[in-house]
């Protein structure tokens, strides 16, 4: 009935990284050390729901204090709203089993981490992923807006406790099927399931256009560098500004696509690392400035940059430098693709990876290495 | 097939900041940012400008993107008519 997961997508549900969780030593109070918790963290699930299982391998030991859980991997503190089988996927260049983290219960890194308080903000950080993707998909997020609370609750407790069979249940409601049973078929052609009146809340702007086909993907772009052979030696990621952020929907315009493979998407979702003469792109971004600022007559929008500058003059940086710093990775070639674990080919049919692959947030996640001359924009 | 722009993100997007709920409201709602500014970078002029740190920040009126995420895919996954819609709020207003 459309509610039952494929082969594949099942395999996934059921993955997990064998986790050996330390906790960090600043947080030891007694001797011996306890020793490591180790557990199994779901691919699909966060790192924050975690938490109960391990808090009781080392309760005994926290100094005095309120608890704030965070995890740690090599120094680099874990964003807890990437799915853990993404941040395995991404951070463990060879993967590692177990996966060592390290696990604090205090002093949370609130200047290099988002709040979260607890499992409440998890699920709302997931519900407004899932929001994304349906507009993504369908131009609005009316479905989920719409969610009863109890289906809400259930499609999230569906994926804490890891049962597909409702999840699947429950979110095809949602209507946010985009690869259907038929697969390849629904791909190749513009048209798209369910495509939704427009939203009427009252806000004039709230509705988007009616756009078709788009897929949700959310690209985790990390740069290797030159002449890795062994995945196994790459630098440790120190900072998370190594590593670009993302969210581009794989859009399709025609039927050119009888059968998209994974290399096609890629291409088109990361035009830059395919890219030969950058000059150009430039060059005509700059036009395109020029041209805002002549065709607005009736408003004329400040500069939010010259704005916060003219607020709080601490700001130093400049926009030339974060061009260069966010979008490094030009003349570069990718080394390495990953997705749930899997180091795809890059000839499979893109189709198969969306309908197999996706996580529960209706998003495609996928970890890409590159080995990007970072500092050598030509 | 195609993307549906060409890859330029360093191009300037217009930001509309609307207040929703008791929110105050700014002189200058219209903004323009740099498309390789992140999310965060909004929410964090929001609270400069209302003296809050507490503030709920949403995308046409229905989602809270993470931060982390680039000001130019935020506009071309949900921008429209040229812009980007901001909506603030002091509790919250969409779950």
């Amino acid at each position: 009935m459309g509610a039952v997961g494929s082969e594949a997508q099942k395999l996934v549900w059921e993955g997990t990284i064998p986790l050996e969780i330390r906790l960090h030593e600043s947080e030891i109070t007694t001797h011996p050390p306890p020793p490591p918790a180790l557990i199994l963290g779901p691919r699909l699930g966060y790192l924050p729901l975690l938490a109960q299982q391990v808090k009781p391998y080392f309760s005994d030991t926290l100094p005095p204090g309120a608890d704030t859980v965070w995890f740690e991997y090599k120094g680099l503190p874990l964003k807890w709203h990437i799915p853990i089988g993404v941040l395995f996927d991404l951070l463990c260049g060879e993967p590692e089993r177990p996966w060592n983290l390290t696990v604090h219960f205090r002093g949370y890194p609130t200047d290099l981490l988002s709040p979260c308080e607890d499992e409440d903000s998890v699920k709302w950080s997931f519900i407004n992923s899932l929001k994304e993707a349906a507009y993504i998909i369908n131009g609005n997020c009316k479905n989920i807006m719409n969610m009863s609370q109890s289906d809400q609750l259930d499609l999230w407790q569906s994926l804490v406790n890891g049962k597909i069979e409702s999840f699947l249940r429950i979110s095809s409601k949602l209507k946010l099927g985009i690869v259907g049973e038929e697969g390849y078929s629904t791909m190749t052609s513009c048209s798209i399931v369910s495509r939704q009146t427009r939203q009427t809340t009252g806000d004039v702007d709230t509705p988007g256009p009616n756009r078709t086909g788009r897929i949700p993907v959310r690209l985790y772009v990390r740069s290797v560098g030159d002449d890795v052979d062994d995945f196994g030696d790459i630098t440790p990621v120190d900072n998370w500004d190594e590593i670009s952020y993302v969210n581009r929907p794989l859009e399709f315009h025609d039927e050119d696509g009888k059968l998209l493979t994974l290399y096609d998407a890629l291409k088109i979702l990361l035009p830059e690392l395919f890219e030969v003469e950058p000059s150009i792109a430039q060059e005509s971004s700059r036009m395109d400035i020029e041209e805002l600022r002549t065709t607005e007559t009736t408003s004329n929008p400040q500069d939010l940059e010259n704005a916060i500058n003219s607020r709080c003059k601490e700001t130093k940086e400049t926009p030339d430098e974060c061009q260069s710093q966010c979008f490094p990775y030009r003349k570069t070639e990718i080394k390495l693709v990953r997705i749930q674990g899997i180091e795809p080919k890059l000839v499979i049919p893109f189709a198969w990876v969306v309908k197999n692959l996706t996580n529960p947030d209706h998003f495609l996640h996928i970890s890409v290495f590159v080995n990007a001359s970072l500092d050598q924009p030509t | 097939m195609a993307a549906a722009e060409p890859s330029t993100p360093s191009r300037k997007v217009v930001v509309h900041l609307r207040a929703t709920g008791d929110a105050p409201i700014l002189k200058q709602a219209k903004f323009k940012i740099s498309g390789t500014d992140k999310f965060a970078k909004v929410i964090e002029f929001l609270r400069r400008q209302l003296h809050r740190d507490t503030l709920f920040v949403y995308i046409n009126s229905a989602f809270s993107p993470n931060p982390d995420e680039l000001i130019t895919d935020l506009y071309k996954n949900f921008g429209f008519d040229g812009k980007l819609v901001v909506n603030y709020a002091c509790s919250m207003a969409w779950g």
